[in-house]
This record gives structure tokens, C-alpha cells and sequence, in this order.
């Protein structure tokens, strides 16, 4: 079992009109992995994870999870296999309170009996406990963040795809998020696979980093390895960079 | 929090106002005039409380009521013309009809992702096109009017000479679909039509089906629009095609959006004040100048619509929760408890 | 059957034209301010009843009456510019429908206090007659409004690629914020879109009314109208519009034809909901 990947993205490829978002791109997560997926602004990562989630159909490839083909499935089918995500531009239900608005998470798997105790839950976990009546709309971005993967998890998923969830945040509340992360990861078994700019976060709690340059894999391998890998480099500083350092 | 409490201040207002609306038709009860007046307003607050549900919760600005409505009406006329069929039951089999009709239109609508302005659109053009169809198809009468017959006893077929009894119909029917407005506004629909309300994508990935979810709230509001329709078809004592009528479906939308989106009390606020000031404005400066009560009532719409955006339900409850700080600092000398809905 | 369908075809794109006009109109407003007119049909509404209040005051032909309705119009549509679409800008699509309803219902009201419910139709006309062409006739009236449309296309498409408010105008549809930077007042941009917007609905009124009548709820039709030549253009490419209203005209006229003069608008609204599924973007959309 350990060994079958939770996630496994083949060959997938998603053009709009002629420019080609994603190509070729091949990734493996496995279960209780926290995998980062890195790159250049406009690498494709964030069409990747539409792709992933069914908000974009691919023109090409496959995406099974748990051995499920999912590709082209519609996102809330997918959800209800065990896989959530949160977005980049946060897109919280501004008119929502915090409860309410984890309480459309919880529904996912469950009943009107059971709700509420899932929401109480989830809200001591994420800490949202003093904002829990307050309405999405006059949150600051740390806490929509936060309310972003708190609304996930309601969902009870197995594996959570999070979308430069620590843009923005300021040192305090990024090494609490990574905390939040990571006991998700020990306690919860949540697979983790996480696009980031803020490298503080993929060093730190990424135990394998996936890199995405103009829509193409070119490295895959530990922080560490990735940190020294010439092409990564290359693609972020530029070739003039590479000769540089050398 | 307390909306699960049964006997909250909110629903002892609610259960004022009910006993009130119950008791008021017996002090006008020779007054033929002001009978009409509450039972139309009847008509507009039932209509723009159910399209809360699919207008204020889910965010689809629908304006089909009237294909709606008028199927209802043409169903249960026609089963009493042809084959005496009691409205009784007529106008329920016309609120399946509206709500088949909504299913097979709502599902490649919703499933194409046509949505906000030009779900507006579509869904208003239907209207005219229902109005069409029913002037070509001569089968149902066409252009004519056709008058619906007393069958068997009054009773029966629905047809009175009083308001009285169409009054009482349409006050437990809004009863009912208040309380449905309440049950689905605290389900896992109502977070879900709210949620997908402001970002579907959004509530996609959590789990929720937004297309189902859509075409639900779609097919409630349907079903009452065509019970209504066949107690309209009854009230009127007539079948015509301009039941089909794109002013009144764009009217309810207008209705539902002044008196505050999402809010199932709004619509309601709003049908009952603006639609008697409306019908009031009929009455006094109707006989001079066809049509300028309908332009002062433009007026007022447009005021509302710009000055006051969300609507007049928040309005009336900032103006609701001062009163209730002021008397809960007067019984407990602090400020009491407030509902957020 | 064939000369019936030609017939069709050559009525149909007259009226076609016509259509792209008035739909002109709506797709500035839309296109360049994100502003949703509801009313757009009742100002062609209104078009049609100065015009013909103007042509029975002078016992002017229809075709020569925007010489009037056109300055009116623009006066028009500044002031509803200013008084009601500036205030709904920065909110909800909503509360700009909400607005836009009640203009619709006060214009219809106001016809019907000023213009009584029954049809009115124009009686002068010195464009007269047919001009016959083997067995098809095109009717003079609607050749005369065929030509006009275009060039007051032609006039707008100039007017937005060579002039500086024009340019100012398509800066603005771009990018807001970037064009309040190059100085672009974006309040009077507007104001001016939404009045020619207005205006090329008058000079449509003036066209339509040379042979048809009009009713306070005539403006429903238009409204439909285009919004369906403006759905199956997109935004942005002024030949893809004429083509659509072409195709609508031609749709109509069929409906009309073959199987009954009532089912104009349902061949109408089957192009509408055929171009919402299939091509949301539209045919020529660049959007």
C-alpha cells in the first residue's frame, strides 16, 4: 500500500487557445506526503491544481487518485473522493460567517445531526473560535486564509492541495501555519501537496519538492537536492545567474 | 444560535403579525375594494418570499416567475374546464407541471453554466415565449379569454364570489412556504445555495453539487409559482395568455432584490409595503392618468435600489435591534442578545 | 418555397441591420462600462414615440426625424447617465437590474400617460413603394434603414478608432484604473458612451418608424432583440455584430414565413439560448 501513490498525475497537458498552461507534466504524491510544488510566476502550477480538482478539463493526460481516474470528473465528485484544495486569491463567501461558512465544508460527509459537532471541531483545531460569528467579509487575510483551509478540512479529506496558503502571512503567523500543517500531516494523516512561493515554508515542512517551469516538469527530489539542482536555478535566476554562481 | 429556539422573539413577532393578517379581512369584510388589495398583496408576498430561494439564497436572478405562474394556472383552469377536476387539486398538479417545466429548463441552463446576468436574460425571455406559445395553441383557448365554470358546488371548484376565501389560501400557503424558507435556510441547501451564491468554484471543491443544488431551490420556487398560478387562474374566473406576464416576474425579482437578498423576511417586508402603496397609489390616482401610479412607483423603486443597495430587511432590522438593546437595557439594564439572522 | 426563403433573406438582413443599430448601442454600454441596461428596448420605445410625435408635429417622413429624437435622446441618456447608471457602478450587477427595471417601468408608464395605450404609427412617408427586383421586392422604407444603420456603424466604428474621446472610450473598457491614470475622466467617458448609446436608439425609432407602430410594451421585443444580436457577436468586433443581427433579422423573417407571424420571437430566443450553450463567448468575441 505504501508504495501506490495517493495521487498520480500523467502526461497532463491544458492549453487555452495556443498557449500551453500545462505540458507533458507527470507527478506522484504519496499518502502522508507533504509535497511542495514550486516555480516561476506563471510556471502553470496554479492551472496544475484546476486541472487536479476538475475546475479545468485537460486536453490531455490523466489524473488518478486513491486508483480512481478522476479525470474530467466535475469538483465536487472529487471532493467527495477524499480530496479538497484552497485557492490563491482567497475566495471566502464574504457575506458568510466563519461557521457557516465551514459548516458548507462539513456537510460533505456529514448529516444535520452530526454537523455541528464537525464544525466545533474544526474551529478549536484551526483556532477560529473568537472570529466563529464573524462575517468572512471584514476578515483580514491571515484569518480568511486560515478560514480557507479550515473549511477544507471540513470536508474530511485525505489529501489537501493548498494554493500559496502562506502568501502573505508575517513570520509569526507563518511558523504557526506550518505547525497547523504539520500536525495535520502527524495526527490527522492528511496528505499535503502545497504550491509555494514563501521558500521559508517549502524548506521547512516540504518532504519532497516538485518544480514547474513554463508548464514542464524539470526537477523533482528533496529540498535539499532541488536547492542545488542547475536547472531549478536556471529557471528561477535566469541562465546569466547560473554562470554566475558558478 | 437561536434559531433553533421555537419560541424566540422573532416568531412571537411572526405569530403577531399572522393573527393580525388573520383577524384584519373580518373588519373589512363588506369593504370588496380592500379585499382585493390584501389578496393581491397576498399573491406578490407569496411569490417574492419563494423566490428567495432561488434569487436571494442561490444568487440566480431569476425572472421567470411568470411562465411559471401562468402554467400552473392554465393546468389547473384546463383540468376544471375539461374535466371538472377540482382546483383543489388542480393547482398542485399545476405546481408539478411548473416544476417538471423548471427541471427540463434549469438542468442544460445550470449544467452550461449560464448564469448571473444571462440566466437574468434567459430566463426572462422565457417568459414571452411561454406568453407565444400559449397565444398559438388555440387548444388551451389562444388569444381568448376563457372563463373557468362552477362545477358541482363553489367549494369545488374554487370559484367564490368574496376575496374571503382566496385570502385564507393564500395566508396558510404563505405561511407554508415561510417556514420552508426557514427549514431550507438552515439545511445543508440553504448553506449551499448561500455558499455557491458568492463563489461557485468555491463551494464545488467542498463537496457541494452546485448544479443539483441550483436546480432544487430552481424547482421549489417553480412549484409555488404554479400553485399560485392555479388559485390566480381561479381568483381572475379566466385563462389568458398574459398570466405569462414579464412585468409581474420582473416585479417579484424586484421585489425580492429592495427588500433584501437572502433574507427570507425581506421580499416579504417588501411585497406587503410596496405592493399596497402601489395598489394604493392605483386607487387614488388611477382614475385621472392611466399609468401614473406606475411611474411614482418607478420612483420609489429606484430610490430604494439606489440609496438603500442592500435592501430595506437590514434597514428595518438595525431599526428592530435598537428597539430590542433599548427595552432589553430597560428590563436588564444591559443590552440583550442579538440574532444575526 | 425557394422565392418565399430568398424573400426572407433579403427582408431579414434589411431588419438585420437595423437590429445591429440598436444593439450597437447596448454593446458600447456593456462592453466599455460593464453597465447591464435592461431598458435598452424601452429606449428604442421611446425613440419610436418622439419620433412620431415629432413627425406628426412637422409632417415629417420618420427617416428625417433623429434630426430631433437623436439630440433628445443624448440628452436623455446624460441625464439617466448622471442620475441613476453613475451611482450603480461599484455595485452589484444586481442592484444595476434593480435600477434599470424601475427606469423600465417608469418609461413605460410615462408612454402611457403621454402616448395612451393604443399602437401609434406615423402616416407621412415619402419613401414609399417597393423596389422590385425580378420576384423579390425589397421595400424602399427598409432599404433606406438598411443603409443608414451601416453608416451610422460605420460613423461609431470611426468615432471609436480615430478619435480621442473614442479612444478614451475603449481605454476605459480595458482597464479602469490604468485609464483614470492617463487622465481619462472616466465619470464623463461614461456619461458619453451611455448618451450615444441612447442616441443610436433614435436614430433606430426614426428608422423603424417609417414602417412600423409601436406600444408602450414595444420595447420588450427590442430588448430581446439585442440582447440576442449582442450574445451571438461577443464584444469588440463591430462586422460580427452586424452579422449577428443579420442572422437574427434572417431567423425572424423565417419564423414569420414558415410558420407564423407569432413565432418571431420564439426563432429569437432559440438563437439566444443555442448561442448561451454552445458559444458563450459569442461567434466574433474577443472576450
Amino acid at each position: 500500500m505504501e508504495n501506490q501513490p495517493m495521487l498520480k498525475v500523467t502526461n497532463l497537458t491544458k492549453k487555452f487557445g495556443n498557449l500551453v498552461a500545462v505540458n507533458n507534466a507527470s507527478m506522484e504524491v504519496y499518502p502522508g506526503e507533504i509535497v511542495g510544488l514550486i516555480g516561476p510566476n506563471g510556471a502553470g502550477k496554479t492551472t496544475l491544481f484546476n486541472a487536479i480538482t476538475g475546475l479545468y478539463k485537460p486536453e490531455n493526460g490523466k489524473v488518478v487518485f486513491k486508483g480512481v481516474n478522476i479525470t474530467g470528473f466535475l469538483p465536487h465528485k472529487i471532493c467527495k473522493l477524499g480530496m479538497s484544495r484552497t485557492f490563491q486569491v482567497t475566495r471566502a463567501f464574504l457575506h458568510m460567517t466563519v461557521e457557516d461558512t465551514v459548516r458548507v465544508g462539513a456537510y460533505n460527509r456529514r448529516n444535520e445531526k452530526n454537523v455541528l459537532a464537525k464544525v466545533d471541531e474544526i474551529i478549536e483545531l484551526c483556532e477560529l473560535g473568537d472570529i466563529r460569528t464573524r462575517v468572512c467579509g471584514d476578515l483580514g487575510l491571515a484569518q480568511l486564509r486560515k478560514v480557507e483551509l479550515a473549511r477544507a478540512l471540513a470536508t474530511e479529506p485525505e489529501m489537501l492541495l493548498l494554493d500559496e496558503a502562506g502568501a502573505g502571512l508575517n513570520a509569526t503567523e507563518l511558523s504557526a501555519f506550518m505547525t497547523l500543517l504539520q500536525s495535520l500531516n502527524k495526527d490527522y494523516h492528511i496528505t499535503f501537496c502545497v504550491v509555494e512561493h514563501v521558500m521559508q515554508m517549502v524548506m521547512g515542512i516540504c518532504q519532497r519538492i516538485v518544480v514547474l517551469d513554463s508548464g514542464e516538469l524539470i526537477a523533482s527530489g528533496t529540498p535539499s537536492e532541488i536547492s542545488h539542482n542547475q536547472r531549478v536555478i536556471e529557471a528561477y535566476l535566469g541562465k546569466r545567474a547560473v554562470n554566475y554562481v558558478n | 444560535m437561536n434559531s433553533k429556539r421555537l419560541l424566540n422573539q422573532r416568531n412571537l413577532l411572526m405569530l403577531a403579525a399572522l393573527i393580525l393578517a388573520a383577524l384584519v379581512p373580518l373588519a373589512f369584510r363588506s369593504d370588496q375594494y380592500a379585499m382585493i388589495l390584501m389578496t393581491t398583496v397576498l399573491i406578490y408576498a407569496v411569490l417574492a418570499t419563494a423566490w428567495n430561494i432561488i434569487g436571494g439564497m442561490a444568487g440566480q436572478l431569476d425572472l421567470a416567475m411568470g411562465a411559471y405562474l401562468g402554467l400552473g394556472a392554465f393546468t389547473a383552469g384546463t383540468l376544471l374546464i375539461r374535466w371538472s377536476i377540482t382546483p383543489w387539486i388542480g393547482m398542485f398538479l399545476g405546481g408539478l407541471v411548473s416544476m417538471l417545466f423548471a427541471m427540463l429548463i434549469g438542468f442544460p441552463l445550470f449544467g452550461f453554466k449560464i448564469k448571473e446576468l444571462w440566466y437574468a436574460l434567459t430566463s426572462s425571455a422565457l417568459v414571452t415565449v411561454m406568453q407565444v406559445i400559449f397565444l398559438m395553441w388555440n387548444g388551451v383557448g389562444g388569444p381568448t379569454e376563457v372563463y373557468l365554470p362552477t362545477r358541482i358546488s363553489p367549494l369545488y371548484s374554487l370559484r367564490f364570489n368574496t376575496y374571503m376565501p382566496y385570502y385564507y389560501i393564500l395566508l396558510v400557503l404563505l405561511v407554508v412556504v415561510i417556514i420552508f424558507n426557514n427549514r431550507i435556510r438552515y439545511s445543508k441547501l440553504g448553506y449551499s445555495l448561500l455558499a455557491l451564491g458568492e463563489d461557485e468554484d468555491a463551494v464545488e471543491v467542498l463537496g457541494v453539487n452546485s448544479q443539483a443544488s441550483k436546480l432544487k431551490a430552481l424547482m421549489i420556487y417553480a412549484f409555488v409559482c404554479g400553485i399560485v398560478g392555479g388559485l390566480y387562474a381561479c381568483i381572475y374566473g379566466y385563462l389568458h395568455p398574459s398570466f405569462f406576464s414579464t412585468n409581474m416576474s420582473t416585479e417579484i425579482a424586484i421585489l425580492g432584490i429592495v427588500g433584501g437578498l437572502g433574507i427570507t423576511y425581506g421580499p416579504l417586508l417588501a411585497a406587503v409595503l410596496l405592493v399596497s402603496f402601489r395598489e394604493y397609489l392605483r386607487a387614488s390616482l388611477g382614475g385621472g392618468m392611466e399609468g401614473l401610479y406606475l411611474a411614482v412607483y418607478a420612483v420609489i423603486l429606484i430610490l430604494i435600489a439606489l440609496f438603500q443597495p442592500r435592501g430595506l430587511a437590514p434597514l428595518v432590522n438595525s431599526g428592530y435591534r435598537k428597539l430590542q438593546t433599548f427595552f432589553g437595557e430597560l428590563r436588564h439594564g444591559k443590552p440583550a442578545d442579538v440574532e444575526s439572522h | 418555397m425557394i422565392e418565399t426563403a430568398t424573400q426572407s433573406v433579403i427582408t431579414g438582413t434589411m431588419m438585420g441591420i437595423i437590429y445591429a443599430l440598436i444593439a450597437l448601442g447596448l454593446s458600447i454600454i456593456f462592453g466599455v462600462m460593464n453597465v447591464v441596461n435592461f431598458a435598452h428596448g424601452d429606449f428604442v420605445m421611446l425613440a419610436m414615440y418622439l419620433s412620431f410625435t415629432v413627425g406628426t408635429l412637422f409632417a415629417w417622413d420618420a427617416v428625417i426625424t433623429p434630426v430631433i429624437t437623436v439630440p433628445l435622446l443624448f440628452v436623455f441618456g446624460l441625464i439617466t447617465y448622471y442620475l441613476l447608471i453613475d451611482r450603480t457602478l461599484r455595485q452589484m450587477y444586481v442592484v444595476q437590474l434593480a435600477v434599470t427595471v424601475g427606469l423600465q417601468i417608469l418609461m413605460r408608464s410615462a408612454a402611457l400617460i403621454i402616448w395612451q395605450a393604443q399602437p401609434r404609427a406615423l402616416q407621412y412617408s415619402f419613401i414609399q413603394g417597393n423596389i422590385e427586383i425580378g420576384p423579390y421586392s425589397i421595400l424602399t422604407s427598409r432599404l433606406v434603414g438598411a443603409v443608414v444603420s451601416l453608416i451610422f456603424i460605420g460613423g461609431i466604428a470611426y468615432f471609436l478608432n480615430k478619435t480621442w474621446s473614442g479612444k478614451a472610450m475603449r481605454a476605459a473598457s480595458d482597464d479602469l484604473d490604468v485609464a483614470s491614470l492617463m487622465g481619462v475622466n472616466y465619470h464623463r467617458t461614461y456619461a458619453l458612451t451611455f448618451a450615444i448609446g441612447a442616441a443610436l436608439t433614435a436614430v433606430a425609432g426614426g428608422l423603424l418608424m417609417s414602417f412600423q407602430q409601436t406600444d408602450p410594451q414595444g420595447g420588450v421585443r427590442f430588448g430581446l432583440l439585442s440582447w440576442c444580436v449582442l450574445a451571438l457577436a461577443g464584444l469588440g468586433s463591430l462586422p460580427g455584430l452586424i452579422v449577428s443581427g443579420i442572422i437574427v433579422g434572417i431567423a425572424e423573417t423565417f419564423a414569420i414565413s414558415f410558420i407564423d407571424p407569432r413565432a418571431r420571437l420564439l426563432a429569437v430566443y432559440a438563437i439566444f439560448i443555442l448561442v448561451l450553450w454552445l458559444r458563450p463567448r459569442g461567434l466574433f468575441g474577443r472576450k
